[in-house]
């Protein structure tokens, strides 16, 4: 078995893989990277996108071999040790991740969009997460989420190193710590 | 590909190992370093919640793809199910050939529903077997199950399991199966499993002496819930013989005493942990695998998982009831309803599940929101060799709610009185009882109408 | 899925020669839209797939003087994004445009599309209207023929088992010809489509008549056909509102629809009669803004 070499999330991984084996089985069983998830299995649902070389793609429909020596980027890959990704930051606050299973999919749907139109239209985040089925939190929360990460994004100097966003800390009345509930 | 050094079979090796090696440890940035800081609302603290902005706490998880469902979880050693379906509607089951199934390598257990316990289950009654041993009900019945150290292989082992089947007259129309001829999905009982009456006033006499009485006719169809997650659940026993399941169930409760009672074990001895749900909608409040899961467990000396595919949500979870309503409306020129008599025929597809719940409540709605003296509700629960209906967002409620206002709009139509009007004049009150007597409080129909027409002004001329 | 034996190829002649080798059973990946769902379902692996999604001569999309020759391996993605095709030929990409989402879309080839033979497909009529040809490779040399003649039937083409699709060419006459391209489907998103219709024209501008008007249809006959009759009826006939409702009357006459549970015979029918007059009315639009 010849093992294949894809970047993942910026980092190189060389993993020998059966040839059967599709892009999210080797994401999810190999890497333990489970945040895109089988929801169909046949390319419908869109809960197993991801980025490769920049576009999304379903990787339930990509074998893994067709990802050799490319570049794939996972939800994993979207936040830094330090700041949410800013569409990451707008679902978070226009409340568009209700169950969240569908979200990590539909976030890189907008981030694949946003990368290539930094100002999108509603109808234009309409066709770009149309191939994301989401049963619980409902579009209109996801396309104000877009827009309000759009405009966070749009205000970048450069559009590739997104300014980052620092992470909100929730105000606990009383001052308090918080606590497990 | 040119991208590749040529590397020989120890080298090969090499790569290989430092593959795995790269890919026990943490694949990108190790998760603690991301932003996981959570949003913990403050215990034992009353914060204003009206008019405050309310972010979900499990929000931030979600949205860096670290919130572990069912399926992300992995424990070791852990096996993998897969459930061979029956796909004849009836049937009685002659004989199960597994032997082709355990010679497989990579096979670790195979269950039959013979092995079960106490094989019956249900919310209400417990009229649904964990696998089907005598007798197919509908094709998405579980007939055996397998346990394999991967998918691929459990998938492989169901297709050599042999099952015969000697086939059974089946019936899949409702009307039909409540004749008295018709072939029983549970003999020696017939189809009719759940049935209940309303009556208030004198709905004959009324509907006799009404100015005008519309009747009609409407049927939904059965309706999938699709949960982008499917149903899936990991069964793990301990030494001391205790049982823990990780499930997508939405009534981990109910379901520990099901799983407990199918197993015939203590319900103390098993531990049901619901983790975060990706879709419910009602489709996961029984249990479906979870004991076939603990049993291939209890055989294999090993956890097992097991995840639906897709198809299975469709033919072995439950739907939503197809509803066939019959409503007989008697209404005075003014448009005043002064009587409504309703028969309701679920078709419950082969087993009850959340059935008996569903005819309740539709029988409680199916007049509507609106003041009627005079009312006969009757509903019948009925077996058909079909896909189980059960619990679905509304129980009913939305089937009901179809009819009543499509009807009520052939009336307003037929009176020419506007749509609304007509509302207005029938709706609750405020104190106004309903159907069974309930005295209503809080009651803001009439003023949810107004308010709705207004947004979307439906008062002023249209063109 | 079962386990198969995967080969992959760099070019089209090393495409055709693995598919020699291997025998009639191998299976070509390109895309995978389909086939990843089929081996999923099947149950029984392919004892080989060939991997053809590297086959660099199989890609990309270029004017030359044939016309504009656009790779098998061109996702619809590409086709949507490509700016050559925006320019010479914008009704492949819009067509391109209405196939699954974009997810698929990164994935799916125009290729694979064109070899499922599916009469539903949405690339054929944008294709057809364009009177495109396809070059087909096989161990006896390369040949071409007019894309109406690569459909044969449903989920049939004329490609024998030892060959491959290599590319589409859109003749250098049908560059810049105003068309149309209209589509139902029961949604917007992720869609099959009921009909989808597709109708290139040029305009006389003495006359103000149509000249070489094409119109092909989609879903409503065993392959991808075109609409003689309608094209015949326009020929030479001055461009009205009236005229365009006749030959969508027409062509509806033309078409050869099934019922199913998706639409009814007669419903496909009458989306013919209206998407054929949208599709004319469309391409005479482009035809105004090109003056």
């Amino acid at each position: 078995m010849t093992p294949l070499r894809i970047t993942v999330n910026g980092r190189e991984h060389v993993l020998p893989a059966p040839p059967e084996t599709t892009l999210l089985a080797l994401l999810r069983e190999h890497l333990g990277l489970t945040g895109a998830k089988l929801g169909c299995d046949v390319g419908d649902c869109g809960a197993c996108t991801v980025l490769v070389d920049g576009l999304a793609v379903n990787a339930c429909l990509m074998l893994a071999a067709q990802a050799d020596g490319r570049s794939v980027l996972t939800i994993e890959g979207l936040a830094t040790p330090d700041a949410l990704h800013p569409i990451q930051q707008a679902f978070e606050r226009h409340a568009a991740l209700q169950c969240g299973f569908c979200g990590p999919g539909v976030i890189l749907s907008a981030k694949a969009l946003l990368d290539a139109n930094p100002a999108p239209t509603a109808a234009e985040i309409r066709e770009a997460l149309a191939g994301n089925l989401c049963r619980c939190t409902g579009y209109a929360k996801m396309i104000t989420a877009v827009h309000a990460a759009a405009q966070a994004l749009h205000g970048a100097t450069d559009e590739r190193s997104p300014r980052a966003t620092p992470v909100p800390r929730l105000p606990l009345p009383g001052g308090g710590t918080g606590g497990p509930r | 590909m040119s991208d590749r050094r040529p590397v020989t079979e120890q080298e090969a090796l090499r790569e290989s190992l430092r593959g795995l090696e790269t890919a026990r440890l943490p694949a990108t940035v190790p998760p603690a370093q991301f932003p996981i800081e959570t949003l913990v609302p403050e215990v034992r603290q009353q914060t204003p919640a009206v008019g405050q902005r309310a972010t979900r706490p499990d929000a931030r998880l979600h949205g860096l793809g670290q919130t572990k469902y069912i399926d992300d979880l992995a424990l070791p050693g852990m096996l993998h199910a897969r459930i061979k379906r029956a796909g004849i509607a009836a049937a009685r089951i002659a004989r199960i050939d597994t032997r082709a199934a355990e010679a497989m390598p990579g096979v670790m257990a195979v269950l039959t529903g013979r092995e079960i316990p106490a094989n019956s289950f249900g919310p209400s009654l417990q009229d649904q077997p964990v696998l089907a041993d005598e007798r197919v009900r509908h094709a998405g019945d579980g007939v055996a199950a397998v346990a394999a150290v991967t998918e691929e292989i459990a998938a492989q082992a169901v297709e050599r399991i042999v099952v015969e089947y000697e086939p059974l007259p089946a019936v899949f129309d409702p009307f039909e199966a409540m004749r008295e001829d018709a072939p029983r999905v549970h003999p020696p009982a017939g189809n009719v499993y759940a049935h209940k009456i309303i009556r208030k006033g004198d709905v004959e006499r009324a509907l006799a002496e009404a100015d005008r009485v519309f009747e009609g006719r409407w049927t939904t169809q059965m309706v999938e819930h699709v949960p982008i997650e499917p149903h899936a659940a990991i069964a793990a026993w301990d030494a001391n013989g205790r049982l823990t399941v990780y499930s997508t169930l939405g009534r981990i409760t109910l379901g520990r005493a099901d799983i407990a009672r199918t197993l015939a074990l203590p319900v103390n001895r098993v531990q049901v942990v619901g983790t975060i749900v990706g879709g419910n909608f009602g489709g996961k409040n029984e249990i479906s695998q979870e004991p076939v899961l603990a049993l291939l467990a209890k055989k294999a000396g090993r956890p097992v998982k097991g995840v639906f595919t897709r198809g299975e949500e469709f033919y072995a979870s439950t739907t939503r009831h197809p509803f066939f309503m019959d409503y007989s409306t008697g209404v005075g020129r003014d448009g005043r309803i002064r009587a409504r008599k309703v028969r309701l025929v679920l078709d419950g597809g082969a087993y009850c599940s959340w059935s008996e719940t569903t005819l309740g409540k539709a029988c409680i709605l199916a007049t509507g929101p609106y003041k009627i003296e005079h009312v006969q509700v009757e509903a019948f629960a009925v077996y058909t060799n079909k896909t189980v209906a059960g619990a679905m967002r509304g129980f009913g409620a939305p089937q009901v709610c179809f009819a009543y206002e499509s009807q009520m709009d052939e009336i307003a139509a037929a009176l020419a009185i506007d749509p609304l009007e007509i509302r207005l004049a029938n709706a609750f009150d405020e104190g106004a009882a309903s159907p069974t007597g309930q005295t209503l409080e809080s009651v803001v129909v009439k003023a949810s109408l107004e308010q709705a027409a207004a947004r979307f002004g439906w008062r002023e001329p249209r063109s | 899925m079962r386990a198969f034996k995967l080969v992959s190829a760099t070019d089209s002649a090393q495409a055709v020669a693995l598919l020699a080798e291997h025998g009639p059973g191998v299976k070509v990946l390109a895309g995978g839209t389909d086939l990843l769902v089929d081996l999923k379902a099947a149950p029984e692996a392919p004892a080989v797939v060939l991997d053809i999604s590297r086959a660099a001569d199989m890609k990309g999309i270029a004017a030359t003087d044939a016309g504009l020759r656009i790779g098998a391996l061109v996702t619809h993605g590409e086709l949507t994004r490509s700016p050559l095709v925006r320019e010479l030929a914008p009704v492949l990409a819009e067509a391109a445009r209405t196939i699954g989402a974009v997810q698929t879309r990164n994935l799916g080839t125009l290729g694979g599309n064109l070899v499922s033979g599916v009469p539903s497909m949405d690339s054929g009529p944008a294709l057809i209207a364009l009177e495109a040809r396809v070059t087909v490779a096989g161990p006896r040399g390369t040949r071409t023929l007019g894309l109406a003649e690569f459909f044969v039937g449903p989920r049939r083409t004329a490609l024998a088992p030892d060959e491959l699709l290599v590319d589409v060419v859109v003749p250098a006459a049908s560059l810049g010809k105003p068309a149309g391209f209209l589509k139902s489907g029961l949604r917007k998103g992720q869609a099959l489509a009921l009909v989808n219709v597709a109708a290139a024209l040029w305009i006389d501008p003495d006359r103000g008549a149509f000249r070489a008007p094409r119109i092909a249809l989609g879903a409503v006959a065993p392959t991808v056909i075109r609409a003689p009759r309608a094209e015949a009826y326009l020929e030479g006939r001055a461009v009205t509102a009236e005229a365009m409702a006749e030959a969508g009357r027409i062509a509806a006459t033309e078409a050869r629809p099934i019922g199913d549970f998706r639409a009814s015979a007669d419903y496909r029918r009458e989306l013919v009669a209206v998407l054929t007059r949208r599709a004319l009315a469309a391409a005479c639009d482009r035809a105004e803004g090109a003056q």
